[in-house]
């Protein structure tokens, strides 16, 4: 299936495609930098809180190649980070509004789709 | 043979039965997909594997042609949407030659007149 | 109670074996598209696992020809018949 490029994100002088949503086109473009940018893009600063999360999930997909919903998302932190990281609220005080929609979109993943 | 439980089994918010195998049709993707979205919302989901739907217990799957997706990954998934009540039909397990031990996720096998009680049971079911 | 629609052929032998485990005591059976093939006299085998609660719809089985051709032992119903179903059954379940 091909992902419509909807607009371009240049990162240390290179093009990164993104779709309608800010989805990148190529998974294979993911980098730190390149988080680091979508990031700044929307507003939004990576603290070390915010990594250990994309790292998670990062290591999801790999696992189950499908971006988590908020339910699978809680867990999979919970059982990475402890308790203490492993709540919604965590998570949303890290990425506002949807926590698996942004982490998966700052992560490099496709866009979860057990999630309204 | 394949030990069958004595124990009744415990009925979730939705039963969603999968018959149909891994690969060859979207059936089983489908079933998965609706098992998911359903957890997702927190609703308790238990899946009872019937038919040729037992294969996408199978150990060993791989991707398909051209790379295409396989479904153990989604069934490796379940246990993070909390989905951990996987029954199997004991009689179409017999019937494949398998055992519990050729399945990649702990299951329940059920005699025939528990697959009945399961539907009987279950306020809502589903059926791939 | 549940009734069960069924839309396959009786050569769909798997589909009979999984419903047939999970039909209960109470449960009725609705024959529809293909599976009004089963209702035929002489593929009446096939549903002998429903102990007689099976009927067929009518405009499918007369679609295919099939009229002359019903067991006795199913019913026949129209639309009319099929909504009567639904309504005293507590739960509906497809199988295909």
């Amino acid at each position: 299936m091909a992902t419509m490029t909807a607009r371009t994100l240049m990162v240390d002088g290179h093009p990164v495609a993104l779709d309608p949503e800010g989805y990148l086109v190529s998974l294979d473009d993911w980098s730190e930098r390149v988080a680091e940018a979508l990031a700044a893009d929307e507003g939004r600063e990576l603290t070390p809180d915010h990594w250990e999360v994309i790292w998670v999930l990062r290591d999801f997909y790999r696992r189950f190649e499908t971006a988590p919903a908020m339910r699978p998302l809680v867990k999979a932190v919970k059982q990475a980070l402890g308790e203490e990281k492993g709540n919604s609220i965590h998570l949303m005080r890290l990425f506002p509004d949807s926590p698996a929609k942004v982490g998966a979109r700052l992560a490099g993943l496709p866009k979860p789709t057990n999630c309204l | 043979m394949t030990d069958v439980s004595i124990s009744r089994p415990v009925p979730q918010d939705l039963l969603v039965v999968l018959r149909h195998p891994p690969h060859g049709t979207h059936w089983l993707r489908e079933g998965l997909d609706v098992a998911l979205v359903a957890a997702a919302f927190g609703q308790r989901v238990g899946l009872l594997f019937q038919g040729d739907g037992i294969y996408a217990l199978l150990k060993g799957q791989q991707a398909g042609a051209l790379g295409q997706k396989g479904t153990h990954s989604q069934l490796a998934m379940l246990e993070m949407y909390d989905i951990e009540t996987l029954w199997v039909s004991a009689r179409g397990l017999n019937e494949r030659g398998l055992s519990t031990d050729d399945l990649m996720l702990p299951v329940v096998p059920l005699e025939a007149s528990a697959v009945t009680e399961l539907l009987q049971r279950h306020p809502h079911t589903l059926i791939f | 109670m549940m009734l069960h629609l069924l839309n396959r052929s009786p050569r769909s032998t798997a589909t009979y074996q999984d419903l047939s485990e999970a039909f209960g005591s109470g449960d009725h059976l609705l024959l529809i598209e293909d599976a009004c093939y089963a209702a035929q006299v002489s593929a009446s085998a096939v549903l002998e696992p429903f102990g007689g609660r099976v009927s067929v719809l009518q405009e499918d089985l007369v679609s295919r020809g099939l009229a002359a051709r019903i067991d006795p032992s199913v019913g026949v119903i129209d639309m009319n018949g099929f909504l009567a179903l639904t309504e005293t059954h507590e739960r509906c379940v497809s199988w295909f």
